[in-house]
This record gives structure tokens, sequence and C-alpha cells, in this order.
């Protein structure tokens, strides 16, 4: 009979479970249980004081009666289905791309559903065929995921299993879509086709074309931000590029460019644009303060840019440029085929920051006479007499909208960095 | 014959000029250079012709002139009838001034921050991460918008809050108890310069003394005693400042003495500080956790004690990572005092926009971004001289 070997001694119990977890965490000494009641009170008190004021004494009136108004500011009532349509297009794109790249797309793919989901559900003032069309954007993500062909390395997923059959003829119809770069072919197609369901034009019935000065809202400052970065990347490439090339002038030019926006507010440059820019196009020709606000944002854009460029440029082994030079590249060859886009593939979560900050950012065109959210905040508040006491709501909603985007945005960018594998290989 | 001398010129060593590297290096960097400066030179040219074309204002000439606008807080006495450049130093004082106190406040809370953030205490560093999570994610103008709504809905004057006799704040502002100066102000204020050099060679003396032979020298306690101690005997002696407490005088009950902070600048003050210092936190979180955890275990293992560790070992390294971000945080900072202009407070800005009613605009906002140039040109001369210094010494 061999000995039983006696059972090992349990830890004991405050070290273990809930109670360790605490003495561990928050008790761990007298000064820590100090710090940890002091913390716990005043939290109590604001968490308190906050709940009690946005329940019971706030007046959301001010929100709820006018939601459309912060979302896509002036934009007429009769168009709103032509943006619901914009919606619907870009939740097919992100179901797309969530079944293409589902490590880096899937994240978005939720947090834009969770959001057409919130405002879809949330009692506010919004006709119902509205809301159906925002909730409608839910089943148009599944769609664009079940219509786009896994990619091949990834092998059968659980959709293959289950579905597999009866999806075989429709993806192979679909088959030109399976590589990355036909993907962003036709994301390009549906921002034009974005752009002009926003726009309209001119003689189409059922399009007519919208005066760009009533764009605003929170529309306006996602559409400048996203074509601030668009447009900003090849621009910021060439400066960054110039900035490392050895033709004197020109890499004094780009650095002289690059650092006198980067040293001066994004505010002084909007003015100057409001003032020197109209008059580099020809006098009859009266454009339009968005396209000035797009231009200024482009320009200060693509100065940080240019600089997070060079950043993932210099990032880029040495050895990489070497083995370049040793299997004969000219200088440009190596430039463009091999430190570019490594370069380039080193900024993806730099990328995603300079977004946020530029989301945040695009707030300051009021100061060029545009309503964006914050200006219709603002006008919501100081023009009407009836919510003149509403300015703490109002800029709290406001808050909200904008920190659910830049958080979120910045959560995901943070994961997706683990995922694209930046930075280790 | 000719054509004997053309083949020479354009052959060298029998390789053809379009061929010649150097001739090729040439050509570039010149069509390179001309294509550049004729791109901005049309640019300019185009500007000043249409300036001039449509008859818009421009030059140098209205700033001799009076301003007549009025400025609603100013750091030195100004009036309307003060020329438009001296309106313009006095804006960009005030710009100064927000920044100048913004970095400093904004430094120590973030710092206070981002230790708290590092803190073994779980409910401390998840409301320092909440802290820094809710304020940088939300833009810095609706901060202050909230802000200003904030000091707006205070109560007026005569119904503020006081605390303690000394300081009021209503919606007329923030109202401190301040110090006035006296006659032997200056002789105090040298007196206490020379304590603070004396402090700083004690501190450097003591400090290297320690490293050296490892014997205790306190030179932190021993460099604040010699400042502080010097100051305060001759603070005794001279008697160069006198407290000026705020107080409600007259029949609209208006506060009269004291440091005033108005409603506008308060509101700026804060949102300033606040935003900037959830960047800041991070800043230092990332720079003390950068420092290897071997540093600190082998620190202690040669038998330092943790202040010691902390201040020979931890703290000079992180300062290393810590620096050069937190200088370009101090130019946002700067940069972003110019969101002053949407709640009212006069910075260079806001004063050069209300002076665009009647001045040249793009003059006016020519000399505003040349100062914004020159104070982000003064921030980088200061980077740049701490990276000199903290450059590894050949041993």
């Amino acid at each position: 009979m061999t000995a039983r070997a006696a059972p090992a001694p349990l830890p004991p119990a405050t070290t273990v479970g809930l109670v360790g977890w605490l003495r561990k965490n928050l008790f761990s000494s007298l000064g820590n249980s100090v710090v940890t009641v002091v913390v716990a009170v005043v939290l109590a008190w604001f968490v308190v004081n906050l709940g009690g004021w946005v329940f019971f004494e706030a007046d959301w009136t001010v929100i709820i009666s006018r939601v459309p108004l912060y979302i896509v500011g002036l934009y007429p009532y009769e168009g709103y289905w032509r943006l619901a349509l914009c919606l619907l297009l870009i939740s097919v794109l992100l179901g797309m791309s969530w079944r293409a790249w589902p490590n880096a797309a899937r994240r978005f793919a939720f947090a834009f559903g969770a959001i057409m989901l919130f405002v879809g559900v949330f009692p506010h003032e919004m006709a119902p065929l509205h809301r159906a069309l925002l909730l409608l954007n839910l089943p148009f993500i599944g769609l664009g995921y079940v219509l786009t062909p896994r990619p091949a390395e990834a092998g059968p997923g659980r959709l293959e299993a289950v579905a597999g059959d009866a999806l075989a003829p429709v993806l192979e119809r679909l088959a030109f879509l399976s590589t990355p770069r036909r993907m962003i072919v036709a994301s390009l197609v549906a921002l034009i086709l974005i752009m002009i369901l926003i726009l309209g034009i001119a003689g189409v019935p059922g399009l007519d074309p919208v005066n760009p000065a009533d764009l605003g809202g929170l529309m306006i400052n996602l559409l400048l931000a996203f074509f601030g970065i668009v447009c900003s990347l090849p621009i910021g490439i060439g400066l960054a590029l110039g900035r490392r090339s050895n033709l004197p002038i020109l890499k004094v030019a780009c650095v002289i460019f690059i650092e006198v926006i980067r040293g001066v507010p994004l505010i002084t440059l909007l003015f100057m644009s409001r003032h020197i820019l109209p008059l580099t196009f020809p006098e009859d020709l009266n454009i339009d303060r968005v396209y000035l606000a797009g231009i200024t944002i482009t320009i200060f854009s693509s100065a940080y840019m240019a600089e997070n460029v060079r950043g993932g440029m210099a990032a880029v082994q040495a050895g990489q440029t070497e083995a370049a030079q040793a299997l004969g590249l000219r200088g440009w060859q190596t430039t463009l085929l091999i430190t570019l886009p490594q370069g380039l593939r080193n900024i993806i979560p730099a990328i995603v920051g300079q977004f946020i900050s530029l989301f945040k950012d695009t707030s300051l065109v009021y100061f060029i006479g545009m309503l964006d959210l914050v200006e219709m905040g603002r006008v919501s508040v100081q023009g009407n007499q009836e919510f003149i006491d509403n300015g703490r709501e109002v800029y709290l909603f406001i808050a909200l909208v904008f920190w659910v985007f830049c958080f979120s945005m910045s959560f995901i960018s943070r994961r997706i960095e683990g995922a694209l594998g930046v930075g280790r290989r | 014959m000719t054509a004997n001398a053309v083949t020479r010129l354009l052959y060298v060593q029998g390789v053809p000029i379009w061929r010649n590297v150097v001739a090729l290096r040439w050509a570039v960097q010149v069509v390179s250079a001309v294509v550049v400066l004729a791109t901005i030179a049309l640019f300019l040219l185009n500007v000043a012709r249409e300036i001039e074309a449509r008859d818009i204002p421009f030059g140098f000439s209205f700033l001799q002139r009076a301003a007549q606008i009025p400025i609603g807080e100013a750091v030195i006495p100004y009036q309307p009838s003060d020329s438009y450049l001296y309106g313009l130093v006095v804006a960009g004082l005030n710009t100064i001034r927000a920044s100048v106190l913004g970095v400093i406040l904004a430094t120590a809370i973030g710092i206070l921050i981002g230790v708290a953030r590092l803190s073994p205490n779980w409910l401390l560093s998840r409301m320092a991460l909440v802290y820094i999570e809710v304020f940088r994610n939300i833009p810095l103008i609706v901060q202050l918008l909230f802000w200003l709504t904030i000091v707006l809905t205070l109560p007026k004057v005569a119904e503020g809050y006081v605390i303690a006799d000394t300081v009021f704040i209503n919606n007329s502002g923030l109202y401190l108890p301040w110090f006035e100066a006296q006659d032997g102000f200056w002789p105090w204020a040298l007196i206490t310069a020379i304590g603070l050099a004396l402090a700083v060679y004690a501190f450097r003396r003591l400090n290297r003394r320690e490293t050296e032979t490892g014997k205790q020298s306190y030179p932190l306690i021993a460099a604040a005693g010699i400042a502080i101690g010097l100051s305060l005997v001759a603070l005794l002696i001279l008697g160069p400042l006198v407290i000026d407490i705020p107080q409600v005088e007259g029949r609209f009950s208006r506060l009269q003495g004291g440091a005033q902070l108005s409603g506008s600048f308060a509101a700026l003050l804060v949102g300033l500080v606040i935003y900037t210092s959830a960047f800041i936190a991070e800043i230092v979180r990332a720079g003390i956790q950068s420092v290897g955890k071997g540093q600190t275990e082998a620190a202690r293992s040669v038998g330092l004690s943790g202040m010691l560790t902390l201040r020979h070992v931890t703290f000079p390294q992180a300062l290393r990572v810590i620096i050069p971000p937190l200088i370009s945080q101090f130019l946002n900072l700067t940069k972003n005092s110019s969101l002053a202009a949407a709640i009212g407070y006069p910075d260079l800005v806001s004063v050069a926009n209300t002076m665009t009613q009647i001045a040249p605009a793009i003059s006016l906002f020519m000399i505003v971004m040349v100062s914004y140039l020159s104070m982000s040109l003064v921030y980088s001369l200061i980077g740049n001289l701490y990276n000199r210094m903290i450059r590894f010494k050949a041993a």
C-alpha cells in the first residue's frame, strides 16, 4: 500500500478570492487603506451628484428635440434618405472588411453597428422611417460579411461549414473582390458614391444638389477629418521624401513648410485661408467655406503626416536599404519599393492617432463660420432664449459624442496594433 | 573644327555629358531648385497681384495708429488710445500669461496623475486612468465652453462663495489674496535670486559627493534650506511684501484688491490645464515604466534605499524619456491657448481678430503667426539644449 500524499494545504483565505484581492490591491498597508477610503468617498460624492443632476435636474429637451441638427446640421430633411443610404454603403464595406481582415476590421464593424443600434433605439424625436433605416445597418453589415470571399490563406471558416454550398455560386461571382487591392478600389468607388449622394448632382431627379454650407453637425466633423487624413497622406509622403532628399532647395522648402505649419495654431491657419485662399482662385468663383476648411485641414494635417512618415521610414532597419543596394536597386527604387512601404506599415497606429486628433481639431472650423457639432451646440444655447440655461446639458452631450468616437477609435487601434504585428517584425 | 570643339565639350573622358554622374547630379539639383523656387514665387506673386487688384488692405503702417479697441484684461496698463502694436504686445502678454501658468499647473497635475496611474492602489490607479481617458478624448474647445458655462452660472458677487473671508468665487471670476510690493522689493528679489543660485550650486556639489563617495549628503534638503532660509530672513528684515486681501467695496459690491482671475481666464486655465495634464500624465507614466525593472533591482541590491534609488537611478533615466515629449506638450498648450478666442479671453488671436474689423487682416495674422512661430522656436531651443545636455558622454 502506497502512502497517499497529504493534500497540499489550502492557501490562507486572506490571500485568495475577493478578500485576497481587496487586501492586495486596496488595503495592503495603512497608507494604502487611507488612500482607498479617501478616493472612494470622493468618487461616491461625485457619482451621486452627477447622477442626481443627470437624471433629475437636467433638462434634456434641448438635445432630444433636435438630435438631427447635431448630427447632420441644416441638411435638408427631404435628403435624409440619401445620408441613410451612405450609412448602409459604409455598413456593407465594414462587413466586407471584417471578412477580409478579421482582426483589424471586426471591432470597427462592431463599434459602427453599436452606434447605429443606439441612435436607432434611443428615445429621442426621430421619424420611425429613419429609425428603421438606421437599424437596417445591422443586417447590412452581415450582408457585406456573407458576400465576401474568405481570404484563401485563412482556410474554411464556420460560415463555410454552415452555408458553404448555398453561398458558393454567389461568391464565385464576387470573386473579383478577393484581393485587398480590389477591395480598396471598391472602397474608393463607394467613397465617390457617398460624396455624390451627400452633395447631389444638378439635374438628376431625387439627387437635388445640396448647398455645401448646409452640411453641418457631427457629419461635417467626420467628413473633414476623414478627407483631411486621406488627402494629407500623399502630400505628407511627398513632404517627407522632400525632407529626406539631398536636393538642398527642395529640402529647405519642405522643412520650412512643415515647421511653420506645426508651429502655429490651426485657428490662425483657418483665418489666413479665409483671407488668402480665395485670392488663388478666379475672383468670380465663389468657393464655399466647406472647401476652404477642407483645404486648410489637409494642409495642416499633411505637415504632421510628413513627420509621421519620416519617423516611420527612419524606423526601417538599415539592413533593408543595404540589401536593396546590394541587389543593385537605384536610390529612388530603394525608397519607393523598400523603405517607403515598410515605413508606411510602421505608421498605421500613428495615422489612427492623427485621425483622432484631427477629428477633435475639426471643431475649430466654427472660426470660419461653419456649423459643426460644437458650433451647433453653441447656437442652440446662445441663439435660443428657451435654452439659454441649458449650456451644461448641451456641452456634456457634445463631449460625450466626441468621447465615444475618440475613445473607441483609440481603443480599437491599440487592439489592432497587436493584431497587425506592428513593431514586431 | 567647330564640331570637334562641341564634341570635346560634351564628352568627358569618352563619357557623354548626359551620362556623366556629376553633371546629372548638378542638373537635378538645378532643375529641382528652379521648380521649387518658381512655384513659391508664382504663388506669392499671384497673391500679391490679387491683393492689389481686389483692393484688399495690406501693409504694416497701421501699427502706429491708435487701436481704439478695448482689451478686457491686461498685464501691463493699456488704454484704447494706445497703438495697434502696443495692443498686440498686451495681447501677446496675455497669451504668455495663460501659457506659463498653464504649463506650470499642467506639469504639476500631470505628474501627480501619472504617478497615481502607477500606484499599487487599484482604485487610485483606475481613477487616474479614467481622468486621462476622459479628458484627452474630448476636444479642448468643448471643455472650454463647458467650464465657461459653469463659471457663468456661478452666483453674483454679493451672493458668491467666500472661503475664509479671503478667497472669493463668483460669476465675475476668482479673487485671491496676493502680495503687494513695497519699497524693499527689489533688494529682496536680488537676495532671493542669489539664494537660489547658491542652492543650485550646493545641490550639485552635494549630489556629486553622494554619487562619488556614497555618503548620505541630503542635497535636496540643504538646497531647499539655503534658498528658503535666505529668502525668509531677507523677508523679515526688509519687509518688501504685504498681503493684499480682496474686499467687497461700494454700492455695486465690486471686489477690490488681491489677484483677480477673470471668469474667462479661469475657464481657459482650467480647460488648458486639465486637457494637457491628461497627456502629460501618460508621458510621465510611460517614462517611468520605460526604466527597466533590472535597474531598480540592481540599485536595491547594492544597498540603495527606496528614496535614493528613485533619485539616483529611476528618475534620471525616466527624465530622458519624459522631457522631449513634455516640451512638445508645452508647445501644444501654448498653441491651444489660442482657443481663448472662443470664450472671450483677450489673447493674441482673439485681439487680432477684433482688430481685423478696421485693420488689414492678412498683415495682422502674419504678425500673429510669426509670434507663435517664435514661441515654438523658444520651446525647440530649450528642447535642443536639453538633448545636448543629456547626451551620453564618452567615459
